[in-house]
């Protein structure tokens, strides 16, 4: 049995096909698609790491050589057609909104951010600065201390949420589009610090404005614990699709 | 940036993994193929998801290693 993958809707102006791909056009859309065998597309395939990673970084190549080229509109992994003709159908069908989308990314790229923050520091500083008052009497010392942990505890939280608020605000302010998603836990980052920013935002393809502020933004937080990065660029995965699925 | 399959991958380069994988299986225009995996049952987000963390004990061991470049 044979198949088509679609990993994505390129300019039909701009877009040639590479190698080992095909273009599908219609009107101004061309649908990049690649032979497969459907059958190898099962779910427990997908939960089959090492087979899962190749596709996923397969997906992810495609779009990256497209994007060099011109606009390009990431498609959700896994789309697959029996048929070339009804992928024409699908341009068709859609032909309003990948337009749009198409028109959207059009000369820009998504910036990935994350805020990582060293928790223990953060709240080892903010205590520090509430400069605690040592006392008298060893009971309400103890009973003082914790309640003052509990409370550098949630100091932290809440200036955690203030900082990923201002800072998601600033960096949307140099970007065409701003997404903000959740944090990945550490059971996937695996990293010491926690992740408390997890935001996408789309720039023109040249411009180094955002990804410089991110540099400025990490060394103004730094001695809070703080630290920011910047991922990409990307093909725009965060800014295609009329709904929020 | 990508390594070899033989090699093995790096936390910084898991960290990419996991950056794709959010994008690839999470994002992007949704279309019914014939053979759209989502709709199969599976929500696409809590595979991806399942998959990685199946795999959390490597990463939690690459964390522990030392950095090959300094962490902010």
């Amino acid at each position: 049995m044979s198949g088509w993958y679609v990993f994505g809707v390129a300019d039909a102006g701009l877009a040639v096909e590479l190698e080992g791909l095909r273009l599908v056009r219609a009107g101004q859309l061309a649908a990049v698609v690649a032979p497969v065998d459907p059958d190898e597309f099962t779910e427990e395939q997908l939960n089959d790491r090492p087979w899962l990673e190749e596709k996923v970084l397969a997906h992810e190549d495609v779009l990256s050589r497209y994007l060099r080229e011109g606009p390009v509109v990431p498609l959700r992994f896994g789309a697959i057609y029996r048929q070339l003709d009804e992928v024409v159908e699908l341009l068709g069908e859609r032909r309003d909104e990948l337009t749009e989308d198409l028109e959207r990314v059009r000369g820009r790229v998504e910036l990935g951010v994350k805020g990582w923050v060293d928790r223990g520091r953060l709240e080892e500083t903010l205590a520090r600065k509430r400069a605690m008052s040592p006392t008298s009497a060893p009971g309400r010392a103890y009973l003082e201390r914790r309640q003052a942990e509990r409370d550098v505890a949630a100091e932290a939280s809440a200036l955690l949420a203030d900082v990923a608020r201002s800072v998601h605000a600033r960096l949307a302010e140099l970007a065409v589009a701003a997404v903000a998603n959740r944090p990945q836990p550490p059971e996937l980052t695996g990293r010491a610090e926690q992740m408390f920013l997890n935001t996408a935002y789309l720039v023109p393809a040249a411009d180094e404005a955002l990804r410089r502020e991110v540099g400025t933004l990490d060394e103004q937080h730094r001695e809070l614990g703080l630290s920011f990065e910047t991922t990409g660029p990307w093909p725009p995965y965060n800014f295609v699709g009329r709904e929020e699925p | 940036m990508r390594s070899s399959v033989a090699e093995r991958p790096r936390l910084e380069e898991q960290l990419t993994l996991l950056e794709l994988v959010d994008r690839v299986l999470n994002k992007g225009v949704v279309v019914t193929g014939d053979i759209t995996l989502s709709v199969a049952g599976v929500d696409l987000v809590y595979v991806g998801l399942r998959v990685l963390l199946a795999s959390a004990s490597t990463l939690d061991r690459l964390a522990q290693e030392p950095k090959a470049k300094a962490a902010a």
